[in-house]
């Protein structure tokens, strides 16, 4: 590896504080899974290194009166054992276990995984679909947004050179919406999905489908939501027919590529399929609740 | 930079430069070779070391962000006397060919042992499913880690025989 200063920032002050002095010239490191085999390559690796993997303020998974409120700091691990997760979201527990293998899930956090942003990214679409957003961290104070306005391209977000990612917050009136996560790779261990999509839904007194959303993952520059598919579930009565069409539309409207581990026409087909799974799984969770 | 750590219970005070990562401050600076250089990005497993209880691949965490912590190396899980279960399990199973992915492979078996002392065939697949070995095909590891556990549970001892109680 290069030579690069380096400095563990000991409050978020501090973080955005040195983001601002050293400009592009700092990187900001969390757990380092992703930012580590970065510096190993790089041709133009930071000069600075921003340490922010132990401070203070961006841990911790709480309900708040806002809602589900997880710092950027929370570890893929730690989404997996949360007792607040596992009851209110096991979609998420189940995104969590399927990034890497234990060594990386016990370093990867989820703020580093949206803030990497590739496409394939798997802790993205389950939030998406929850209708999740993003608090940012910057020397003018803090902003949000929803997580379909930070996502601006294939390794892109609304970051400001001089902003971090403080914590995500999945509102509260979505908590224990029924959501489904699915994803599909290569092998079932250490493998990037070719596709993977969460489903999530309401339903209305009468029965029918309140706030159906759906995302996508690897098959656009972003993590992406199905507005069509969503269009044709709402209000209808949750049918199998119904589901299978609204699969069938999210494989028209998403744009995959080919490249070696799968082509295009493939993926959208895989895209049909975990479409119609989600919503199937999502409604069960509805039924029971 | 400087940094404090404890290794296999040792303390150690050391200055190292920032780009240092973990697994070159245990194989160079400390000796620890038992730790193995494979891919170097985190695909292999092969410098997996237990940081404050957690398996993590070594070659993705930076010296200074192991500064207060404690490291377990599979230096330090036999004593003089004897072999850990695990190793040992790995012995009688003729679990390793090679070699050269054992140490992180033990590590993470031990890692899973300490949280969930009877796990499932498919825990323990998951529990390894980070460290790659290109030699044995996995299973006598499962198997040997699935008796290690019956060993650490006190239900057999190491030949297999059920313990009398
Ligand atoms: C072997 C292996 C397998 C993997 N498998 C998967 C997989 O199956 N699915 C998957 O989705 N991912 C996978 N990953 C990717 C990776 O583990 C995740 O993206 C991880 O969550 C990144 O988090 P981190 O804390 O390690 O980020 P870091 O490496 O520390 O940082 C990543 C990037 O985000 C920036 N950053 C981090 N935190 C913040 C913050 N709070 N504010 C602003 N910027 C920030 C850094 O500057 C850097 O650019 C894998 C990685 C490895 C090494
Ligand atoms: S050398 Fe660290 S995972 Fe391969
Ligand atoms: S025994 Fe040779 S790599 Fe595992």
């Amino acid at each position: 590896m290069r030579a690069f200063n380096y400095v563990a920032a000991g409050d978020i002050q501090q973080a955005v504080r040195l983001l601002a002095e050293h400009g592009s010239e700092a990187k900001i490191l969390a757990g380092g899974t992703d930012l580590l085999a970065d510096l190993k390559s790089s041709p133009h690796p930071p000069r600075m290194v921003i340490d922010i993997s132990r401070t203070q303020g961006l841990g911790g998974i709480e309900v708040t009166d806002k809602g589900l409120r997880i710092g950027a700091l929370v570890t893929h691990t730690e989404i997996m054992k949360s007792s607040v997760i596992q009851e209110h979201f096991p979609a998420l527990v189940d995104a969590a276990h399927t990034i890497g293998a234990v060594q990386t899930r016990n370093l990867g956090t989820l703020g580093g995984n949206l803030v990497t942003a590739v496409p394939s990214m798997d802790s993205g679409p389950t939030l998406m679909a929850l209708d999740a957003w993003v608090v940012l961290a910057g020397n003018s104070g803090n902003r949000q947004m929803p997580l379909t306005e930070f996502f601006k391209g294939p390794r892109r977000t609304a970051l400001k050179p001089d902003e971090l990612l403080m914590e995500i917050v999945i509102p509260a009136e979505n908590i224990g919406k029924p959501v489904n996560f699915l994803k599909s790779g290569l092998r079932k261990g250490q493998a990037l999905a070719l596709v993977n999509a969460a489903g999530s839904l309401w339903l209305d007194a009468k029965g029918r489908i309140r706030e159906p959303r759906i995302a996508l993952g690897a098959v656009a520059p972003t993590v992406i939501r199905a507005p069509n598919a969503e269009k044709c579930l709402a209000g209808q009565v949750p049918t199998p027919e119904i589901m299978v069409e609204a699969g069938k539309i999210a494989a028209e409207e998403c744009k995959p590529i080919t490249d070696f581990r799968a082509s295009a026409t493939y993926r959208k087909e895989i895209v049909e399929v975990l479409v119609k799974r989600v919503l199937m799984h999502a409604h069960a969770q509805a039924l029971k609740k | 930079m400087d940094i404090r750590l404890t290794v296999n219970g040792s303390q150690h005070a050391l200055s190292v430069p920032p780009e240092t990562t973990l697994l070159g401050l245990l194989r160079n600076q400390l000796g620890h070779t038992g730790a193995k250089l494979g891919c170097d990005v985190g695909d292999c497993g092969a410098c997996t070391v237990i940081v404050d209880g957690k398996p993590v691949n070594a070659c993705l965490m930076l010296a200074g962000q192991a500064d207060g912590r404690e490291i377990l190396t599979i230096e330090g899980l036999a004593s003089r006397e004897q072999l850990h279960p695990i190793q040992r399990a790995f012995e009688e199973h003729a679990s390793l060919q090679c070699g050269f992915c054992g140490p992180g492979v033990i590590l993470s078996a031990k890692a899973l042992l300490d949280e969930n002392p009877d796990p499932s065939r498919q825990e323990v697949r998951d529990g390894l499913a980070g460290n790659l070995c290109r030699c044995t095909g996995y299973t006598k590891m499962i198997d040997a880690v699935l008796h290690a556990a019956r060993v650490m549970r006190n239900e057999t001892d190491h030949s297999g025989a059920k313990v009398e109680g």
